[in-house]
């Protein structure tokens, strides 16, 4: 019977088989069970061109290196917009591409801001780095961005595979990023929980599973709840401080604040093919630690950005008072963004005058706040609404205007009796008409005035349209002796 | 997009940031924030950056350090 078995071709297969897996395991279909692992992973988020701390975090992770094999550095996006110093840089963003590369990133997710200069510059940009990048539900038709991949694959010395997909934010209403819908053209974005759900596979034949997202906390805690297969989401976009990390149904859930005041720092411990334990907390950069020599000198010469004391424009005389600034300033935003109309308050005027020869650094000492530009579909009613809050927060003369003029009049008592509009040709503005009106973000959460439209941030600065209109060379003998916001103290009214 | 401040529905343009929806929640309370003198935090306890970016139906509270 035992010979029998034996000399049967299929069961000597089978046996053959056998002997090869168990004498090569190399060349079995299931790899070898990893050897043990610790896995250290730094991490920043929405570092937002705030370049200052990099110093302190590569001597950080330099030290870790030393101790540790198994140490890697994640970024979960949104490197630029924030930091006129950076965001100005020729070409833009260069000092983080630099440092990113020196302190050997090993991926980054993309965030919304990651867009902010076009894609063109992404792409160049991408080209340059030593590090990829990873975002699972942006599709990339054709040659639209090569460097872009939805997970990588990270594997230790020890043979653990360590699998990383990336997921970015994208808006409710327009199902794109919060950056400027231009700015993304040729790209595809799906939800990022749904494209989430596709990612499971990559369980199978990696030890260790990470979500690296551009999502935001709360959804990233979502993430959490509905993918438990996860080991940890390294997360941004919410600039939520998060230490030490969550567990949330077995999931750590790691952020790092923003603009490089803290780095962020988690450990695996993988045995026998799996993560057998984990934590993160945050390391304050605001403190005394020791810095890389090397990094900050490179620091020390990106803040010397040549770029600022460039003349970026010339006028034929000094562009003085908050009627011509003022003009200035929302002709800026309107021609810039394609509005009707837009409005500047004179408190975010913060320069009396603009010299002949003007640059950069006078723009952002004009104009320091970083205030977006938002757009709202206003009525004349809803525009008068805003006039009258405005001048009721001083009783004076607060919004300067761009595409009309107006005329308060008060009576004796500064109470307001009307406001007349007119378009540039002095005719009255159309009563039945909606216009995009453009007024910045400031204005449009600290002002009172009723708007049905909930309006749209530009994901645009105020300055970055002053910086725009007058690179493109607009004449600027035009801003003496301007004015289009009046104040008219009527008599008492006669009438009974 | 609609954002919960200390209870309180707040409806806020979208691409607002933390410091748009406290500045229209209450002046007083931004300007405590502003000056270091309170802080906020999400609906998890967690501490916010001012320039934190927004998605509707978030919660917000402001408190003491």
């Amino acid at each position: 019977m035992r010979n029998e078995i034996l000399s049967s071709p299929r069961i000597r297969l089978l046996l053959l088989s056998l002997l090869i897996v168990f004498a090569f395991p190399s060349c079995a279909s299931m790899p070898p069970a990893p050897a043990e692992a610790r896995i250290v992973i730094f991490h920043s988020n929405d570092v937002h061109g705030k370049i200052d701390n990099f110093a302190k975090v590569a001597a950080i992770i330099e030290r870790e290196r030393k101790n540790c094999e198994n140490v890697y550095y994640f970024c979960a996006g949104d490197n630029f917009t924030g930091n006129p110093v950076i965001d100005q840089y020729d070409p833009p963003g260069e000092p983080v591409l630099e440092l990113l590369n020196r302190l050997r990133l090993d991926l980054l997710c993309l965030g919304n801001h990651e867009f902010d200069f076009g894609l063109d510059n992404l792409k160049k940009f991408a080209a340059r780095t030593r590090f990829p990048f990873v975002c699972a539900n942006i599709q990339a038709g054709g040659d639209a961005f090569p460097q872009l991949r939805p997970s990588v694959v990270l594997e230790t010395k020890s043979g653990v595979r360590i699998a990383v997909f990336g997921l970015i934010q994208i808006e409710a209403g327009n199902g794109l990023p919060s950056t400027h819908p231009d700015k993304v053209k040729g790209l595809l974005f799906s939800e990022p929980l749904a494209k989430a759900w596709e990612m499971k596979k990559l369980r199978a034949g990696n030890q260790v599973l990470l979500a690296l997202t551009h999502i935001g906390y709360d959804a990233d805690l979502l993430l959490a709840q509905q993918m438990p297969e996860l080991d940890a989401i390294i997360g941004g976009h919410s600039h939520t401080r998060v230490d030490p990390a969550e567990n949330v149904n077995g999931v750590l859930v790691a952020q790092a604040g923003s603009d490089n005041r803290f780095l962020g720092r988690v450990e695996l411990l993988v045995k026998n093919g799996r993560v057998v334990a984990k934590k993160g907390g945050l390391i304050d950069l605001g403190g005394p630690l020791s810095e890389d020599a090397e990094i900050k000198a490179m620091i020390v010469r990106f803040n010397q950005n040549p770029a600022f004391d460039k003349v970026i424009a010339k006028a034929p005389l000094e562009i003085t008072g908050k009627d011509a600034l003022g003009s200035l300033m929302t002709d800026a935003m309107r021609q810039v963004h394609g509005l009707d109309i837009a409005f500047q308050n004179e408190g975010g005027i913060r320069l009396n005058r603009l010299p002949e020869k003007i640059t950069l650094k006078d723009i952002y000492t004009l104009d320091p706040f970083g205030n977006q530009v938002v757009q709202f579909a206003m009525t004349a009613a809803e525009i008068r609404g805003l006039i009258r809050g405005s001048f009721a927060k001083g009783n004076e003369i607060d919004l300067q205007v761009s595409g009309i003029s107006y005329v308060v009049r008060s009576d004796s008592a500064q109470q307001i009796k009307e406001i007349l509009l007119r378009n540039p040709d002095g005719t009255p503005l159309a009563e039945d008409k909606k216009f995009q009106v453009g007024i910045s973000s400031y204005v449009a959460s600290a002002y009172n005035f009723a708007h049905a439209d909930p309006g749209r941030s530009l994901q645009s600065t105020t300055a970055d349209a002053l910086i725009r209109y007058l690179q493109s060379g607009v004449d600027l003998s035009i801003y003496r002796d301007v004015q289009r916001a009046f104040w008219e103290k009527t008599a008492e009214d006669p009438r009974p | 997009m609609q954002i919960k401040v200390n209870g309180q529905a707040i409806e806020i343009f979208s691409g607002a940031k933390v410091r748009d929806v406290l500045r229209k929640y209450s002046r007083a309370e931004w300007k405590l924030v502003q000056k270091n003198e309170k802080k906020v935090c999400d609906r998890h306890g967690h501490e916010v950056a001012l320039d934190g970016e927004l998605n509707g139906g978030e919660e917000f509270f402001i408190k003491e350090w």
